[in-house]
């Protein structure tokens, strides 16, 4: 599947620059940063949006089941 | 897998789907429309998830694969007409310990998405090299890269040590390489 393992175009050039060893300080510091920027998403509050759509899905398994002949209820 | 359970799994990893949508795509709307449509797929290929490998992992691909393919071109327009969600957000204040969250989220969209999306799944979701490498369906050895690229970029963006500290002969040197393949071709 072609879709699968879309990379984008830039991956192609891989050339390694590695040599520019950071601080560990500054390591560390960035680290730092990118959990205060990821947690602050995480803990952002979550459209009901979601809730619905897999609720939805559910029902309509669910339907699409007893309709099936069987009586699972999941 | 229950459907039941199923269902649990997906509504757990709804707030790092969303993270990293959004640390992606910069854009919260984009996120959104992105998470949504990464359930829906997951929803109906759920036969093929493997019950025992990580369903974050799984979920990651999905919705990377859904970016690159659907939603990069509209983010590009979205960031041009809005901004990063960087820019609206509220900013947590400065910390002596870290950096400012503001600033090095602008940091943080100014890198080339192949490393910036490394550095997020590296650094901050849990997953794994090895995961990550799948995920992006490239080497290891390519992802350690791109992070090590990824946080000199950023060092070089906030302006915090590292490149200072490796003396100005060293800094052109690194400069010029980095230069080097763009001005060939150009």
């Amino acid at each position: 599947m072609n879709l699968m393992n879309a990379d984008p175009p830039e991956a192609a050039r891989a050339e390694p620059d590695d040599e520019m060893v950071l601080d560990p300080r500054v390591q560390e510091s960035i680290g730092r940063s990118l959990k205060a920027h990821y947690d602050d998403l995480i803990n952002a509050p979550i459209p009901d949006r979601f809730m619905v759509l897999l609720a939805q899905l559910e029902d309509t398994e669910r339907r699409l089941k007893a309709g099936g002949g069987s009586d699972e209820r999941g | 897998m229950s459907a039941a359970d199923f269902k649990d799994g997906l509504i757990a990893e709804i707030p790092n789907l969303r993270a990293f949508a959004a640390s992606l795509s910069g854009s919260m709307q984009l996120a959104d429309d992105l998470v949504q449509d990464t359930l829906l797929k997951a929803w109906g290929n759920a036969d093929k998830f493997q019950p025992g490998t990580s369903l974050r992992a799984w979920l990651f691909t999905i919705l990377r694969n859904t970016y690159y393919s659907l939603y990069r071109k509209r983010g590009r327009e979205v960031q041009d007409s809005e901004g990063t969600y960087a820019d609206r957000l509220a900013t947590h204040g400065n910390q002596e310990s870290h950096l400012d969250l503001a600033d090095f989220r602008k940091a943080l969209a100014k890198l080339p998405e192949e490393q910036r999306e490394v550095l997020i799944m590296v650094g901050a979701t849990g997953l794994s090299y090895e995961e990550t490498a799948e995920i992006c369906g490239v080497a290891i050895g390519t992802i350690k890269s791109r992070v090590n690229r990824a946080r000199a970029k950023l060092a070089e963006l906030l302006s915090i040590g590292g490149v200072d500290d490796l003396g100005p002969d060293r800094r052109i040197t690194a400069a010029v390489q980095r230069a080097g393949p763009e001005t060939v071709g150009s």
